[in-house]
């Protein structure tokens, strides 16, 4: 027991002492707000970039030979509506650059639904502009005979929707209810992403570096597996707790903004909610699948040789882990599917797929249970390859251990 | 005679279809220095590995202190294998402690230990430096000191003066006389005859997994006729495979 604690302290403290580990975990969520920084000022500074374009919009004229567009919304636009026989003199003044644009619609608009917009310079922010003002010009006038404004915009805009769910005659929370399970989701690719490697990296460098003869001169194979598989444990649950201030940071940040926060899918945080089952499960799935992983890891790193070999190994996990995000769709609308149904069982899929359909609730108590069982099977089976591979494979400096070692007495 | 740290009886170890030790008996006193010889691939990384129940032997007896080496037992052990090396991400000194606890002694007599350690062998400054950051020869010597640490009763060093200067193997011939005159029993691997020349009390030259000489250096030496060992190891290496081995147990 001393000796365990011992290997998981000294594991422990070797990942989490290491600057990479730090920056790593700091870099993440910087990262995201320094995406959505960029993205809100990019934006913000396009669109005042726009709203100085169309101040000088003033120099653009417009040809209509449709008889679709009204002379009052071009007038309300700052332009006029120039005859429809200056097509040519009109694009030669832009062409020279004495314009800085011209839109016509042609007679057969309603037909082709095309028109023509020629602009003296290749800027892409004025052509993105000039299309959007020909556009606004041209639905506007269409619906003009609906209307009131607001009929007119209501038309335009279309409305949003409020959607209430029941079910078995009772309301339910709607998207709120799939925040809590869609969290592990997110979790488990931290988790999987960052500590599953942990234990790769672990055994293959204590073989690379040739500490491990020493090391199992003093440690049980199995203590030190179990030593290394706890403490990755701990690194995680650091990362989760790390991850879990920062989101309560900004989910009080975002309950203080109130009603000012607009939420996508009419996410309301004040109606998320907790189910006991979906959160049992998903916390199911998430350590059972990290566990099954990190079993596998264990085993790949001791077979190969070294980190390098080990590394293109384990790559065919990764692959399992995110496969399922190629069938996205069908696993959380076809739940009946027979390939639903596979990947929902399968090792190297079933962590992924099953936190998916538990979010959306469209895995039974029973299916659900069920896999969770072969998941714990495997997972068991893992870790005992991890052991065995291990006792048979650490001392392999030079070639990799042979699988049918794996297996003989 | 005192009763022998180390006891080997009718070791046999095959591996795969590979017969890798073959019926090998020896034993080792307290306060002995063994060498332990043969050319590469004779078996003898895999007779250590053995001994220290990294390897299970096909059949036979190896007993450290009167019992079967389980790693409960580290404290009396010291190793130091061929194929070695530390945590070259970690500092010296948390390398030596997490070693020192590994064999049992508590966080503060590793701390302890290794401290004094590093300061006989000049690498006092060195205790917060990351095990990457030493060279070849100085990480050689942290490594013998994780070996030592703790008095280990028997000390197993393999090649341990492979690729330092003189004056550094000076310093590790002299720790190991030190360990000799405490009493601990030293099993040495080396391919070396002049250190054996030095520290050997007894010698066993293995060849195919089987020992070809086995007894104290003189008698060794007697028996074969000759007045080196080298010569003594090359001409059992030169012999055309004949089955007979030298030596009493």
């Amino acid at each position: 027991m001393a000796k365990l604690k011992t290997v998981i302290k000294h594991e422990y403290l070797t990942i989490v002492k290491q600057p990479s580990f730090w920056i790593v975990m700091i870099a993440i969520p910087v990262l995201i707000a320094a995406i959505f920084g960029l993205s809100y000022f990019g934006n913000k500074s396009s669109e005042e970039r726009i709203n100085e374009l169309a101040k000088d919009l003033k120099n653009i004229s417009i040809i209509d030979k449709s008889g679709l567009i009204s002379p009052d919304i071009v007038q309300a636009s700052g332009l006029t509506l120039s005859p429809s026989d200056q097509v040519d003199e009109l694009r030669e003044d832009v062409r020279m650059g004495e314009k800085e644009g011209l839109i016509v619609y042609p007679d057969n608009l309603a037909e082709k639904r095309k028109f023509d917009i020629f602009l003296s310079s290749d800027d892409l922010t004025k052509m993105n502009t000039v299309g959007s003002l020909g556009s606004s010009i041209l639905n506007t006038s269409v619906f003009l005979p609906l209307g009131s404004a607001d009929i007119i915009a209501l038309a335009q805009n279309g409305a949003e929707s409020t959607v209430t769910t029941y079910r078995d005659g009772q309301e339910t929370a709607g998207f709120n209810e799939y925040i809590v399970p869609g969290l592990f989701v997110i979790v488990f690719y931290i988790v999987f992403v960052f500590s599953v490697g942990y234990m790769l990296t672990s055994v293959s460098e204590e073989k690379e570096n040739r500490s491990m003869e020493m090391v199992l001169t003093y440690v049980e194979p199995r203590n030190l597996i179990i030593g290394k598989l706890l403490a990755v444990i701990l690194v995680t649950l650091t990362q989760v707790l790390f991850f879990a201030v920062l989101a309560g940071v900004a989910y009080l940040i975002a309950l203080s903004l109130g009603n000012s926060l607009s939420l996508p899918f009419g996410i309301d945080l004040q109606k998320i909610v907790f189910d006991p089952e979906t959160v049992f499960f998903s916390i199911g799935f998430l350590v059972v699948g990290f566990l099954m992983f990190a079993g596998f890891m264990t085993a790949t790193a001791a077979i190969a040789p070294s980190t390098k070999e080990a590394n293109s190994f384990s790559s065919v996990f990764f692959l399992g882990a995110f496969v399922p995000f190629y069938m996205i769709f069908m696993i959380l609308t076809d739940p009946e599917n027979p390939i639903t149904k596979f990947i929902t069982f399968f090792p190297l899929t079933s962590p992924v797929v099953n936190l998916l359909r538990n979010t959306v609730g469209n895995i039974g108590t029973l299916e659900a249970a069920l896999s969770l069982a072969v998941m714990t099977l495997f997972m068991v089976l893992s870790i005992w390859i991890a052991v065995r591979a291990f006792s048979r494979g650490a001392l392999e400096f030079s070639s990799s251990l042979k699988l049918s070692a794996l297996f003989k007495k | 005679m005192t009763k022998p740290i180390v006891q080997v009886k009718d070791f046999k170890l095959t591996i795969g279809s590979k017969k890798i030790v073959d019926n090998l008996s020896f034993d080792i006193h307290p306060g002995e220095v063994f060498a332990f010889l043969g050319a590469n691939g004779s078996g003898k990384t895999s007779t250590i590995r053995s001994l220290l129940g990294i390897y299970q032997p096909t059949s036979g007896i190896l007993h450290i202190n009167g019992r079967k080496y389980s790693p409960d037992d580290a404290r009396s052990v010291g190793y130091l294998p061929e194929e070695r090396g530390l945590y070259t991400r970690s500092k010296v000194l948390d390398v030596m402690i997490y070693f020192g606890e590994l064999k049992g002694l508590s966080a503060q007599e590793a701390r302890d230990f290794s401290l004094a350690y590093l300061e006989r062998v000049g690498l006092a400054d060195k205790a917060a430096t990351k095990v990457k950051k030493l060279s070849g020869g100085q990480q050689q010597k942290v490594q013998l000191g994780v070996a030592i640490i703790g008095d280990p009763d028997l000390l197993i060093l393999d090649e341990p003066t492979k690729g330092l200067d003189p004056v550094n193997r000076k310093l590790l011939l002299d720790i190991v006389d030190e360990l000799q005159s405490k009493g601990a029993a030293v099993i040495y691997i080396t391919h070396l005859m002049e250190e054996v020349e030095r520290l050997a009390d007894r010698i066993l030259i293995l060849k195919d997994g089987k020992a070809r000489a086995y007894g104290t250096v003189a008698a060794v030496k007697k028996e074969f006729k000759s007045k080196s060992i080298e010569d003594i190891f090359v001409s059992i290496y030169n012999e055309k495979s004949s089955e007979v081995a030298h030596g009493k147990a």
